[in-house]
């Protein structure tokens, strides 16, 4: 008698881990493998040639608002984008900041730059910090750096997006390097590859449900664009918004999609993040860089 | 011998149910009427605003690991004729991005920039399928394709069966 109890509830305990402690969720299948390399786009929109270089986009395609979405919108990005917007006063706004902070090279260390350079230190986040225990991307370490000398800097606002700002800047041109081939960092890609086919929210969409099952169409006047080396210009200057960093920007897209948002620096939105730098890989940053 | 047996199983149903809330990671104002919030940037700030967004999306499933709410699973419609639609109502449902927005992804009559994501519903009428199937369509199309990028209108009372029965009677006039 009991041991059929036991049985059943073992049983029972099997069947929740199967369906992740049975919490039901709709996938968008399949699930796609994605190449941790931006190269990766030639399997899916295939546009990456016509972007690859931003010093050779063809400006003919950039002038026509049915092909434009072709160039994955880096004719937004320097230096095909020469034109001074608010993303130049908030790198402006990020070096003071972080010149106030570095004071006694406390918070380059912090960041994890060696020697105290910033060179190429952008291109190598997210990553997994040994003191913090897990993987995080740059504005939590911004956040975190800054809060260990008593200054606010919430992820999100609009001085520690200028702060990251800066950081990348030191980065400008480099292709992004993060390893997602093991241990946490791999778990996170993993976890950000099944996010991105999840299904939620009031319409039950996934972030694949349109980029990567439907690159190219139009959604009323947009294109949809692909997944693949879209990071690098983040925090963007938009101009019907202001400064944005990437979690923020995965808050709009929630919201406009009907999914009840996040905090920055959540779990989800992190292992997003890992997710799509790693398609971002071989990708130069450019920064600072525009969208509508 | 069942007590037991049957009481392991409503356990083993009712653990994620208890634990069926907000997650914490929601961005949220819990005492607010519409709880939903969406950031605002503050110019020379270290500190992120929140103001309340249009709509309260919090009775859905986030995409938070701690979210320990399932989705509504794929539900078959309880049809019944008459349709008693009506299809220049419907119409205005299909074209208003708050309702149905239909046109964000279809393709319809008399509108500038349709969406070509979805069906292309031009001439639908002469497709001639029954009231039943396209009423089913909207309000779950998971039913009919488990793998639809289409949202369950009805199931996730995103739409009223009164909306539906007017969409209905709108595409159903396409020729």
């Amino acid at each position: 008698m009991q041991r059929r109890a036991l049985l059943l509830s073992t049983l029972c305990a099997g069947l929740a881990l199967a369906q992740d402690s049975g919490v039901y969720r709709d996938m968008d299948l399949p699930v796609e493998k994605y190449e941790p390399h931006v190269k990766g786009d030639m399997t899916l929109s295939a546009t990456y040639p016509l972007w690859k270089d931003r010093n050779r986009l063809d400006w003919r395609l950039a002038g026509n608002p049915e092909e434009n979405w072709k160039l994955n919108w880096k004719f937004m990005d320097p230096p095909f984008n020469n034109t001074i917007h608010g993303g130049h006063f908030a790198l402006d706004r990020g070096e003071r900041l972080y010149k106030s902070l570095n004071r006694d090279g406390r918070f380059a260390a912090c960041l994890g730059a060696t020697k105290g350079r910033l060179k190429g230190l952008r291109t190598r986040y997210p990553m997994y910090r040994q003191d913090l225990g897990q993987v995080a991307g740059l504005e939590a370490v911004i956040e975190h750096c800054a809060s260990a000398q008593g200054v606010v800097l919430q992820h999100g606002s609009y001085d520690n997006s200028a702060v990251s700002l800066y950081v990348a800047r030191f980065s400008q041109g480099m292709p992004m390097r993060i390893d997602v081939s093991k241990g946490p960092m791999r778990e996170a890609f993993e976890r950000g590859r099944q996010l991105f086919h999840t299904k939620a929210g009031r319409l039950n969409f996934a972030c694949s449900s349109c980029h990567t099952r439907n690159v190219g169409q139009q959604v009323r006047g947009s294109a949809i664009t692909t997944p693949y080396g879209d990071v690098v210009h983040y925090p963007v200057y938009r101009t019907q918004y202001q400064l944005q960093s990437l979690h923020l920007r995965m808050i709009e897209c929630n919201l406009d999609a009907g999914v009840q948002p996040l905090l920055p620096g959540s779990q989800a939105y992190t292992d997003l993040e890992v997710f799509l730098s790693a398609l971002s890989n071989g990708y130069p940053v450019s920064v600072p860089a525009e969208r509508n | 011998m069942r007590p037991i047996a049957l009481g392991a199983w409503a356990l083993c149903l009712a653990l994620p149910a208890l634990a069926a809330g907000l997650p914490e990671d929601a961005a949220v104002d819990p005492a607010a009427a519409i709880k939903t919030l969406s950031p605002k940037v503050v110019v020379n700030s270290g500190r992120l605003e929140w103001e309340p967004y249009r709509r309260d999306l919090t009775a859905w499933p986030t995409l938070s690991h701690l979210d320990r709410r399932s989705t509504i699973r794929p539900q078959q419609a309880a049809y019944s004729e008459p349709l008693n639609g009506d299809a220049a109502r419907g119409r205005a449902i299909a074209m208003d991005p708050a309702r149905g927005n239909c046109i964000a992804c279809h393709t319809l009559p008399g509108e500038d920039w349709p969406g070509s994501v979805g069906l292309l519903l031009l001439g639908y009428k002469r497709q001639g399928h029954t009231n039943a199937y396209v009423y089913q369509q909207i309000y779950d199309r998971r039913v009919l394709n488990p793998n639809t990028v289409m949202p369950p209108f009805g199931a996730f009372g995103v739409l009223s069966d009164q909306d539906i029965r007017d969409l209905v009677a709108y595409v159903q006039s396409l020729d």
